[in-house]
């Protein structure tokens, strides 16, 4: 167990180096951006500012001790910007919990419902009641969470006031609050998630109906209810469980950007659009750096997670 | 993932033996009632799209650019202001003219609609052809040659894919954007549309590119291969007219869930601003624009919205029903979720 955590973490490490070295040479050199007329500060720089900053930034320097320099900054939060920025990294950690509660409670939703509704279609398999599900969590499905999102908050928030109409309440400061502000973003997050881990868990659970254990565990006389919660649901959620952990470590450079940004919560989608839109260059690769880090962590962390609840994980090798 | 045509045709009642697997296919296909009526709203969504300049000029009689401000138009008999005095857009006429209502522009809704949901479905096309190009050589090249050449492009791939699709996206794009790119011979100029289409199609690589890797180390194993080469076939021809052709299955199968998946993303994009960029509509930027006027014109948020909806709804049923026709009795293990 330990061994494969140490695999996974590390390939969670080499996967944020690789992707340093690539947000590094696209930003700084493949497209014809020019780091020397950026940072000399755009359409507004002159001859004098240009270098200016090759000289304080060293641009003249070879691209790997430029690299070194760049990521050293980057990790000890003092990236330089041209306009002015204030630290990135105090920034980016201070957002960190509001997206890590969007994206957790989305995640918990997501599959709880999903979840809940499979069993339900499963236990009345065949009949109305699993039809108008597994239809429902189509329809779901096919509900870019952009669209939903962007609904909900112009109608339930901005037009009828049922909702707050953006902006963030901590956990501590008032829970209620916080859950009231968080109510909308998750359930337009969730939503397209619940319609896919509806048909995904279905699936998986008929497929696990069909296994000699529960044929086994009914011929003992074991009720119904038990059977699917002892049998069933522990070897169908596998499946399910695998895919939700690569959909939600995904969600901070996913719905999390545009969510955000509609329901203005200050998390981290927020602040990357933010810098996006500043058009500063360190800042922005910083920014896709600590979102790097962010990603494959959580992605890591959940395949540990997995490989502890079902061993036969373990011995597979070291990616998805 | 086992190959999925690399077994023997099925034969169902009603099917001549003779029957090939295309032509059974179409067969279940024809008789996929949900899977038609879906095959049927898509063809009237892209028809409508492809009559875009038709409409505006025929029907409308307006451009999707023009701004009618200080404009007219009957309704039930009555002269009203498309843009009242107060800046208010007037809302669905239902007739020729604002079919969908204005913007505060005075510009035909309707119109822009039409001729954003072309831009978006024209990304959308251009990534997955893009896709398609870039993902089935890797596979192919992967499969074929196995070992060295399949792990390098492997992990490729499980490192693309390690990354959100919106991030990468947004990201890349935003990059070019700042002034352009050039590479090697290409040159994409700053805000052209060829961005989102490179920027789409590059990213969605894995999500074809890892499926098709499957089947093809899979079909690398069968006889009919072995025998291609001890007949003296050349990789290049191997992989062309022995591999590929079992390949177009998993592509047919997976071609209308990634085309959801990249018109998607091509609003997300555009709504954060790093994909087509106003006052060209795309359904990014007519939703974007559309979602601060809701209080007296929810029509521009909703008329957007619903289009995007129905258009990947049409997307997800045809890809559905060509996955109960192509391989009838198992799901393809390969779960996409949009415009993450």
């Amino acid at each position: 167990m330990i061994s494969f955590a140490a695999r996974r973490l590390s390939w969670a490490l080499a996967t944020a180096f690789v992707a340093s070295i690539v947000a590094f040479l696209l930003f700084w050199t493949i497209p014809n951006v020019d780091p020397e007329y950026w940072l000399g500060g755009g359409p507004k720089g002159t001859n004098e500012t240009r270098a200016l900053a090759v000289e304080k930034y060293g641009l003249d320097d070879p691209l790997p001790v430029q690299y070194v320099r760049l990521m050293k900054a980057i990790l000890n939060g003092d990236v330089k910007c041209f306009y002015g920025c204030g630290s990135l990294r105090s920034a980016f950690l201070e957002a960190l919990p509001v997206t890590f509660w969007l994206v957790g409670g989305a995640a918990l939703f997501a599959i709880a419902t999903g979840v809940a509704l499979a069993l339900f279609s499963v236990r009345h398999r065949g009949r109305w009641q699993d039809r108008v599900i597994t239809n429902l969590a189509a329809a779901a499905y096919s509900v870019p969470s952009l669209v939903l999102a962007a609904v909900l908050w112009a109608f339930a928030a901005y037009k009828w006031r049922l909702f707050p109409e953006g902006g963030y309440v901590g956990l501590t400061e008032n829970p209620l609050q916080w859950f009231w502000h968080l109510l909308l973003p998750w359930i337009a997050a969730s939503l397209p998630f619940t319609g896919a881990y509806v048909q995904v868990v279905r699936a998986s659970l008929l497929e696990a109906m069909d296994e000699d254990w529960v044929r086994a565990a009914r011929a003992k006389g074991l009720s119904e209810k038990r059977v699917i919660r002892r049998h069933v649901l522990r070897n169908g959620l596998i499946a399910p469980v695998n895919l939700w952990g690569l959909d939600f470590s995904h969600a901070f450079g996913g719905f999390a950007l545009y969510v955000e940004v509609i329901f203005e919560l200050p998390g981290v989608g927020l602040l990357t659009s933010e810098t996006i839109g500043g058009l500063d260059l360190p800042p922005i690769i910083g920014m896709a750096i600590y979102l790097a880090i962010v990603v494959v962590l959580t992605g890591a962390i959940v395949d540990v997670i997995v490989a502890w609840l079902d061993p036969r994980v373990r011995g597979s090798g070291l990616a998805t | 993932m086992p190959a999925v045509l690399a077994r023997p045709p099925i034969r169902r009642p009603g099917a001549t033996a003779s029957a090939s697997p295309a032509a059974l296919a179409l067969r279940r296909l024809r008789h996929d009632r949900e899977a038609l009526v879906f095959a049927l709203l898509l063809a009237l969504m892209l028809v409508a799209l492809v009559g875009a300049p038709l409409y505006a000029t025929l029907v409308a009689g307006t451009t999707p650019a023009e701004n009618h401000l200080t404009d007219q138009v009957t309704v039930d008999g009555e002269r009203v202001d498309v843009v009242s005095l107060d800046g208010i857009p007037i809302g669905p006429t239902w007739g020729r003219e604002y079919f969908l209502g204005a913007d505060e522009n005075g510009r035909d809704l309707m119109v822009r609609l039409l001729y954003g949901a072309r831009t978006s479905v024209l990304i959308g096309a251009g990534a997955l052809a893009l896709t398609v190009l870039v993902a089935v050589p890797l596979a192919l090249a992967a499969g074929y040659f196995r070992g060295r050449a399949d792990s390098l492009i492997s992990r490729l791939l499980d490192l693309l894919w390690s990354f959100p699709a919106l991030l990468l996206g947004f990201l890349f794009a935003s990059a070019i954007n700042l002034s352009g790119a050039r590479i090697g011979p290409f040159t994409i100029e700053a805000g052209s549309k060829l961005i989102p289409v490179t920027v789409i199609g590059l990213v969605y690589v894995p999500y074809l590119a890892r499926p098709l890797r499957g089947n093809a180390l899979a079909l690398r194993e069968e006889r009919f291969i072995e025998a291609a080469r001890a007949a003296g076939m050349g990789a290049v021809r191997v992989m062309l007219s022995e591999m590929l052709p079992h390949l177009w299955t998993t592509i047919l199968v997976l071609a209308p869930l990634l085309f959801a998946n990249a018109v998607v993303l091509e609003s997300a994009l555009s709504f954060l601003g790093a994909g087509v960029q106003p006052p060209e509509p795309s359904f990014g930027t007519l939703i974007k624009a559309g979602l601060n006027d809701v209080v007296v014109s929810p029509h521009l948020l909703l008329a957007p919205s619903v289009a995007l909806v129905l258009l990947v709804l049409s997307l997800s049923g045809v890809a559905d029903g060509l996955r109960r026709a192509l391989s009838p009795h198992r799901a393809l293990g390969v779960d996409l979720v949009h415009g993450q």
